[in-house]
C-alpha cells in the first residue's frame, strides 16, 4: 500500500467544535444525530435505520462460486444415478432444453465418494473435506431453482433477481434498508476473483436505488477504492489544510442554508472521505494478521491462497461493520465445467474449500458467526447428463445453496432435488424465496422494503419470494 | 334452432367471450386526468405579479395559500442560473461583467436568447434526452461489445435542439424517420432511438431475444412519450393504471417488424454512387489478391459457420437453409440475427490463423495494401432501425410475459381506454415496411393526443426546476405523482402545441417568468405553509449534474476543448478536454467521474437522475488525477491574470471560480490559508516531495507560491459554491 495517507485526526467533535457557524441543529446531524431532513431530500443516504424486526444477522457474506457448482458431486448425492449410469434420461423425466443440447446425452453417476458428517450426519462429497468439518453448522437447501439457462442471466439473477439488468443488487437494498454500520468504509463491498465478474457491475448495481447503495468492487493491487490516495503532489498535512479550507468554504456557503441538509451532507462526505482514506487501507492490510490466522485461510498454500486471502478479507470487513461482502470463487465462470469435471471441479473445491472452512472457523473462534450470514452458491448447478463424455452442463431446476451462521439453524438438510438430481421436487425453493429469508435474518421484511420507481412500489423480490422458514426456526 | 338454444348460446358465447372494453375500466381510471382532453383554460386574472401567464398561474396558487412569492434573485445569480440550466457550463466573467452592465430593460431576456442560440444549449439538452433514450455506445451483457456508429444519435439529438426541431417532428423521427423520411439520412439516424436496447449479439435463443428487444422498445416508448409504466402490463392488466395487458402487446405490434441496421451508409444517394464506383475499381485490380487470401482462411470460415449453424436451434436452421425469398417474416429476422456469424469477417478469422497460412496471409494483405490509394476509405456508417419486409411477424398477447407462450393475436393499437380500435396502418408504397411506427408516430404527435405535449413541457419544467409539474415525469399513472399545478400544466401544454410544438418558445416562456427569476432564499413563513415549496415560492437549490461539474473544472481551469459533435472520445488514456458529451459511454463500464456523481444506468431510461452526496465524489474530486489536473489549470489562468499578488489572486479566482469578488472575511479566510499552507507546502518541498505547479510559471512566482495556489484553487473547485446553482 504506497502512498496511503497517514492522517492525523483529531476526534469529529473537536473538529466540530472548533469550526464556526454551525448551527446546533447541523452539529447534531454531523454528529450523527437526527435531523429532520427536508422532504425529498436525502439527508445522510447511509445513516443506520432500525430495521422492521429484531435481526439474527448483522452482515452477510455471500461466497458466490461463478460458473455453476455441481450439486450431485458436493453435497446431493444421487446413488440413483450409479444404476442408471450410462443410459439415457429416462422418460418420465421429461426433455428439459439445456443451455448446449445435452438433454439426450447418457446419465453420468459422480465419482466422489461420500460420507455423513457431524452430529447431523449431513452428506458432504470428498471434494470438501475442510467444510465438511463445519457440517453441523451447515443449512444445505437442496432444492433451488432458478429462471435463466446461461451465466450472465443466471448470475445476475442470483444477485438481483432478475435476469435482466437494471435491477438493484441484494447488496443494495440491504444498505438502503438499513445503511450502514461503519462510516468509513463502503457498506457494500464486492471480492472478485482472477478474472472479472461475467455480467460486471450490473451485478452489484444500484438499479433504480439512489447510486449510494451500488457495491463498491475492491481492486486487488493498489489501494482498494479509486481515488483513494491523495496525489502523488500532495502530502498528508498539505491535504488536511486544504480539507480545512474545504470546511470553511462549505460552511460560509451554508450560512443562511441551514435548512438544506444537502449542504451539511456535503459538508460532512469530505471528512467521511478523510477518514475513508485511512480506514480502508488499514481493513484491506492483510499483514496485521497473525500466521496462524493466515494459515486457517489456506494464505501459505499456492493453491489456496487467492481465495483465502478474500475469505479473510471478508472477515476484517464484517468485523468492521461493513454489511454485505460477495467474495467470488472463480469469477468469470471458472467453475463451468462443460467438460472435465474431475479436471475442473478438482481445481476450484481444493482452491475453496480450506479458505471457506477457515473462514467458518474464523467467524466462530471470533464470536462473529452468531452475527454473520455465510451463503454458499453459485448461479445454477449442474445436469445429472454429461457433456462431452466427462463434463456436465447447467441445470436451473434443482441445485444447492447453503447457509450458515447469522442466526440458520445448522446441520439441516432443506428439500430435495428428483432421484437424480435434475429437478427440486420437495419444497422447491426460488431465488426470490433465498433472497427473502437471507433479509429476513437481517431484520428486514422483503414485502416492505420498497422503493418508488416509475410508479411501482418495486421491492427485492419483484412478484415473488416466501421465506424458508426452516433455515432459521 | 329452437329459440331457447339461440338464447343459451347467445349467453354461452357472451360468458365465454371477454368482458367489453367499456367494463374493463374503472369509473376512477375513465376520469383519471391524463386521458381527458387537454384544456387551454384562461389565465387567472388580477394577479399582480408579472405579465408572463405562467406567474398568474403560479401566482394564484401562492395567494390561496397566503404566501408571498419570493424576490428576484440578484443578477449574478440569476446569470449563473441561466448559464447552467440552458449550457451547462459558468459564465465568463466578461459575461458577468457585460451583463452587470446593461442596464437595459430587455438584459435579461437577451442573454436568454444568446444562450438558446449557443451550441452549448443543444449539449447541454441533448443530454437530458439522452437519458431518455437509455443511450449508450456498447450492448451491454457479457460483451458489451462497441456501437460504433451510436454517436450519430448523440450528435443528431444535439443538433435537433440547436436547431429548435419542432418536438412532434422529433418524436415522429425518431419512431418512423425510415419510414416516413426515406431519403434523409438524418431521419434514418434518428431511429436509433430504438436501437439503444441492451443486447447480448451472440444469444443462442434469438426468439427470448427478440422478445427481450421488443420488451425494452415498449416500456421505452411507454415511459419516453406517455409517460406511462407500460411494463406493469406485461403480464397481466396493469393494476392502478388503464392499461390492460392486450395494451402492452398493442403497442409492441408497432415494432413487429423492426431490425437493427447498424451498416447503412451516411452519404447521400450521388456520394454513395460515387464511392461504389470508386470501390468497384479497386475491387477488380484485387479480385485476385483477395481471392486468395479469403482462400487461405476458408478453413477456418467453414469450421466456424458450421460449429456455429449446429449449435442453433432447428426453427433457426431451417430459416438458413432457405433461399431469402422463401422465408417468413420471422424467418428472415431470424436469419438476418444470424448473418453475424453465417459471413464471419475476414479479419477476425485472419487473426487466429497460425504457421505457413499466417505467413501466407500476411505476404497476401502486404500486396493487397499496394492499392491502397485506390481504395475510397471507410463507409461512413449510420446506426437506426429498419424493417426487413413489409408483411408483418404475427403479435400475440404472451402468457405472464413469457416469449414462447403466446395467447391471442393482436393487431397494433393504442390504449383501449383511448381508442379500442385497432390502428388505421397505411403501408408504404415501396413496400419495404408495414407502415405500422408511421402511424404510432402520428398518433403519438396528434394535437388531439392528450399525453404527448403535457409529459413533455413537463420535462422542459422539470429539467428547469429541478422538480416537474407532475414530480414523476416518467409517471404520469395513478401510482406517480398529481400535478402540483393541473391547469398550468395543460395551459403550457397547449401552448407547446399552439408554437408549433417549439421548445425553445416553452424555454424562454419559463426562464422569463418571475417564477423562474425567484431567490432561492429560505423563508420560513412560507416553509411553514409549504415546506417541499411545491407551489414554488422559491428557486430550489440545485447540484449540478455529473456532466456540469466535470465540464465546468475544465471551463474554470482554461482547459475546455469546444468543438463540437463527432465520433466520441474514449477516455482511457487518462483525461480528454472536450464536453463530458462526447466522452464514450460503455454500458458495463461508465467514467469514473461522471459514475460517481450519479450519471445514470444506461441500461434503462431514466427520466429524473438522483444527486447523491458520497464521501467516493469527494475522493474523485480530491485525489483523482484529472482534479489536480483542472486545479493546474485554473491557478494557471490565475497567476496569468493576477501576477504573484495574494489579493489579487483570491479576487480572480473568486470571479473564475463562482462568478463574484470575495467579501471581507472571504479574504481573511484566503490569506490565512496562505500563511499557514505555503510553510507546510515548503516543508514537503524541502523534504524533496514532488509539487504541483501551473505549466508557464513566471519567474515573480516560487514553486512553492504557486503549489499553494493550486491547492487554493483545488479547494475552491471542491467547495459547494462550485456545484451548486442558487
Amino acid at each position: 500500500m504506497t502512498g496511503a495517507p497517514r492522517n492525523n485526526l483529531r476526534s469529529r467533535r473537536d473538529f466540530l467544535m472548533r469550526s464556526s457557524g454551525l448551527s446546533s441543529l447541523a452539529l447534531s446531524y454531523l454528529m450523527g444525530g437526527t435531523a429532520v431532513a427536508a422532504p425529498g431530500k436525502q439527508a445522510n443516504p447511509l445513516a443506520a435505520k432500525p430495521p422492521h424486526h429484531a435481526p439474527r444477522a448483522k452482515s452477510v457474506i455471500w461466497l458466490f462460486m461463478e460458473g455453476g457448482p455441481s450439486h450431485i458431486d458436493l453435497f446431493d448425492p444421487k446413488p440413483e444415478l450409479e444404476r442408471l449410469a450410462g443410459q439415457p434420461l429416462p422418460a418420465s423425466f421429461g426433455k428439459p432444453v439445456t443451455a448446449m443440447g445435452t438433454a439426450n446425452n447418457t446419465l453420468m453417476p459422480s465419482k466422489r465418494k461420500w460420507k455423513q458428517h457431524g452430529q447431523s450426519g449431513l452428506w458432504v462429497s470428498d471434494w470438501y473435506p475442510n467444510v465438511a468439518r463445519h457440517a453441523d453448522d451447515l443449512t444445505v437447501i437442496r432444492s433451488c431453482w432458478a429462471d435463466g439457462l446461461n451465466h450472465v442471466g443466471s448470475v445476475c439473477q442470483m444477485n438481483t433477481g432478475s435476469i435482466l439488468g437494471g435491477r438493484p443488487s441484494m447488496g443494495a437494498w440491504l444498505t438502503y434498508g438499513l445503511g450502514a454500520a461503519n462510516q468509513d468504509l463502503p457498506a457494500f463491498v464486492v471480492l472478485a476473483d482472477e478474472k472479472p465478474v461475467t455480467g460486471g457491475p450490473k451485478n452489484w448495481s444500484a438499479g433504480f436505488l439512489p447510486a449510494t447503495y451500488q457495491g463498491t468492487l475492491f481492486r486487488r493491487d493498489g489501494p482498494p477504492i479509486l481515488y483513494l490516495d491523495n496525489p502523488d503532489t500532495v502530502g498528508g498535512r498539505q491535504q488536511r489544510s486544504k480539507l480545512d479550507l474545504i470546511a470553511k468554504l462549505n460552511r460560509q456557503f451554508a450560512e443562511g442554508k441551514e435548512e438544506d441538509t444537502d449542504l451539511l451532507a456535503r459538508l460532512n462526505s469530505y471528512e467521511l472521505a478523510y477518514r475513508m482514506q485511512t480506514a480502508a487501507p488499514e481493513a484491506v492490510d492483510l499483514s496485521q494478521e497473525t500466521e496462524a490466522t493466515k494459515k486457517l485461510y489456506g494464505i501459505d498454500e499456492p493453491a489456496t491462497a487467492r481465495y483465502g486471502a478474500n475469505c479473510l478479507l471478508a472477515r476484517r470487513l464484517v468485523e468492521r461493520g461493513v454489511r454485505f461482502v460477495e467474495a467470488y470463487s472463480g469469477s468469470g465462470s471458472q467453475w463451468d465445467s462443460h467438460t472435465d469435471m474431475e479436471g475442473n471441479h478438482g481445481r476450484m473445491c481444493r482452491s475453496s474449500d480450506k479458505p471457506i472452512a477457515g473462514l467458518l472457523a474464523d467467524l466462530k473462534a471470533r464470536g462473529l458467526l452468531d452475527q454473520t450470514l455465510v451463503v454458499w452458491g453459485g448461479e445454477f448447478g449442474r445436469t445429472p447428463f454429461n457433456e462431452a463424455g466427462d463434463g456436465r452442463d447447467h441445470n436451473p431446476w434443482g441445485f444447492t445453496i447453503f447457509m450458515a451462521g447469522g442466526g440458520a439453524r445448522g446441520g439441516r438438510t432443506i428439500g430435495t432435488t428428483d432421484e437424480i438430481g435434475l429437478r427440486a421436487v420437495e419444497r422447491p425453493v426460488h431465488v426470490h424465496d433465498i433472497h427473502a429469508t437471507i433479509l429476513h435474518m437481517l431484520g428486514l421484511n422483503h414485502l416492505n422494503l420498497t422503493f418508488m420507481h416509475n410508479g411501482r412500489a418495486e421491492r427485492p423480490t419483484l412478484v415473488g419470494g416466501k421465506l424458508i422458514e426452516e433455515v432459521y426456526s | 334452432m329452437h329459440r331457447a338454444f339461440v338464447v343459451l348460446a347467445a349467453a354461452a358465447i357472451l360468458a365465454l367471450a371477454a368482458p367489453p372494453a367499456a367494463d374493463r375500466f374503472r369509473a376512477a381510471q375513465r376520469r383519471y386526468w391524463v386521458f381527458q382532453p387537454v384544456v387551454k383554460s384562461a389565465v387567472p386574472a388580477g394577479a399582480a405579479w408579472g405579465t408572463n401567464p405562467i406567474d398568474a398561474f403560479a401566482g394564484a396558487k401562492l395567494a390561496e395559500k397566503g404566501i408571498k412569492p419570493s424576490a428576484e434573485a440578484d443578477k449574478v445569480t440569476l446569470l449563473r442560473r441561466v448559464y447552467f440550466d440552458l449550457t451547462g457550463l459558468p459564465p465568463e466573467p466578461r459575461d458577468v461583467d457585460a451583463f452587470l452592465a446593461d442596464q437595459s430593460a430587455t438584459a435579461y431576456e437577451s442573454v436568454v436568447d444568446r444562450l438558446l442560440a449557443s451550441p452549448g444549449y443543444g449539449e447541454r439538452w441533448a443530454r437530458h434526452w439522452l437519458d431518455l433514450a437509455r443511450y449508450a455506445e456498447s450492448d451491454g451483457f457479457r460483451a458489451d461489445d462497441i456501437r460504433a456508429n451510436a454517436w450519430r444519435y448523440r450528435d443528431y439529438v444535439i443538433r435537433s435542439f440547436n436547431a429548435d426541431k419542432p418536438y412532434n417532428r422529433f418524436v415522429e423521427e425518431q419512431i418512423a424517420g425510415d419510414e416516413m423520411w426515406p431519403a434523409d439520412l438524418e431521419a434514418k439516424v434518428a431511429t436509433a432511438f430504438n436501437r439503444h436496447y441492451p443486447d447480448e449479439y451472440n444469444a443462442q435463443n434469438l426468439r427470448a431475444r427478440r422478445q427481450e428487444i421488443l420488451n425494452d422498445i415498449t416500456d421505452t416508448v411507454g415511459s419516453v412519450f406517455l409517460g406511462l409504466t407500460f411494463e406493469c402490463a406485461r403480464c397481466h392488466d396493469h393494476k392502478f393504471d388503464p392499461i390492460l395487458q392486450a395494451d402492452y402487446y398493442r403497442l409492441q405490434a408497432f415494432f413487429s417488424n423492426i431490425s437493427a441496421d447498424d451498416e447503412f451508409p451516411m452519404l447521400s444517394p450521388e456520394a454513395h454512387a460515387a464511392y461504389q464506383k470508386k470501390l468497384a475499381a479497386w475491387e477488380s485490380k484485387t479480385a485476385d489478391i483477395r481471392a486468395r487470401m479469403s482462400a487461405v482462411v476458408k478453413a477456418a470460415r467453414d469450421r466456424q459457420v458450421k460449429s456455429r449453424y449446429t449449435a442453433y436451434v432447428e426453427e433457426v436452421k431451417k430459416s438458413l437453409d432457405k433461399p431469402a425469398d422463401e422465408r417468413t417474416p420471422m424467418e428472415l429476422w431470424m436469419a438476418d440475427k444470424a448473418k453475424y456469424f453465417m459471413n464471419p469477417a475476414e479479419e477476425t478469422l485472419a487473426a487466429g490463423l497460425k504457421g505457413e497460412a499466417k505467413a501466407t496471409y500476411k505476404r497476401l494483405k502486404a500486396e493487397l495494401d499496394q492499392f491502397r490509394n485506390l481504395h475510397p476509405g471507410p463507409l461512413p456508417k449510420g446506426t437506426g432501425i429498419t424493417e426487413l419486409t413489409g408483411e408483418p411477424i404475427p403479435a400475440h398477447v404472451l402468457s405472464v410475459g413469457v416469449y414462447d407462450k403466446p395467447l391471442e393475436k393482436v393487431e397494433p393499437g393504442f390504449l383501449t381506454i383511448l381508442d379500442p380500435e385497432p390502428a388505421v396502418i397505411v403501408p408504404p408504397a415501396n413496400g419495404k415496411s408495414t407502415g405500422r411506427r408511421t402511424a404510432l408516430a402520428k398518433w403519438l404527435t396528434d394535437p388531439a393526443n392528450p399525453i404527448t405535449a403535457r409529459v413533455m413541457v413537463n420535462r422542459i419544467w422539470h429539467y428547469h426546476f429541478g422538480r416537474g409539474i407532475v414530480g414523476s415525469p416518467s409517471d404520469f399513472g395513478m401510482m406517480g405523482e398529481r400535478p402540483t399545478h393541473p391547469e398550468l400544466l395543460d395551459w403550457l401544454a397547449a401552448e407547446f402545441v399552439q408554437s408549433g410544438w417549439s421548445m425553445k418558445h416553452m424555454h424562454r416562456l419559463i426562464m422569463t417568468s418571475r417564477t423562474y427569476r425567484q431567490s432561492s432564499a429560505h423563508r420560513p413563513d412560507a416553509a411553514e405553509k409549504d415546506p417541499s415549496n411545491r407551489l414554488l415560492w422559491r428557486y430550489e437549490r440545485r447540484r449540478l449534474e455529473a456532466e456540469s461539474i466535470r465540464d465546468t473544472s475544465l471551463a474554470v481551469s482554461g482547459l475546455l476543448d469546444r468543438e463540437l459533435c463527432g465520433p466520441s472520445v474514449r477516455p482511457g488514456a487518462g483525461s480528454h478536454h472536450r464536453r463530458s458529451i462526447y466522452t464514450f459511454l460503455r454500458r458495463n463500464s461508465l467514467y469514473p467521474i461522471l459514475e460517481a456523481f450519479d450519471l445514470p444506468d444506461t441500461h434503462l431510461s431514466c427520466g429524473r437522475r438522483s444527486a447523491t452526496t458520497t464521501a467516493p465524489q469527494a475522493l474523485t474530486y480530491l485525489n483523482s488525477e484529472q482534479g489536480m489536473e483542472w486545479a493546474r489549470g485554473f491557478a494557471g489562468r490565475v497567476l496569468e491574470q493576477a501576477g504573484p499578488d495574494r489579493g489579487k489572486q483570491v479576487e480572480t479566482a473568486y470571479r473564475l471560480a463562482y462568478s463574484r469578488s470575495p467579501g471581507g472575511k472571504e479574504k481573511d479566510i484566503a490569506l490565512s490559508f496562505f500563511a499557514q499552507h505555503e510553510s507546510i507546502v515548503a516543508g514537503r518541498a524541502a523534504a524533496g516531495g514532488k509539487l504541483a505547479a501551473p505549466e508557464n510559471l513566471p519567474a515573480s512566482v516560487s514553486r512553492v507560491e504557486a503549489a499553494a495556489l493550486v491547492d487554493f484553487c483545488h479547494a475552491l473547485m471542491n467547495s459547494s459554491e462550485f456545484v451548486y446553482v442558487n
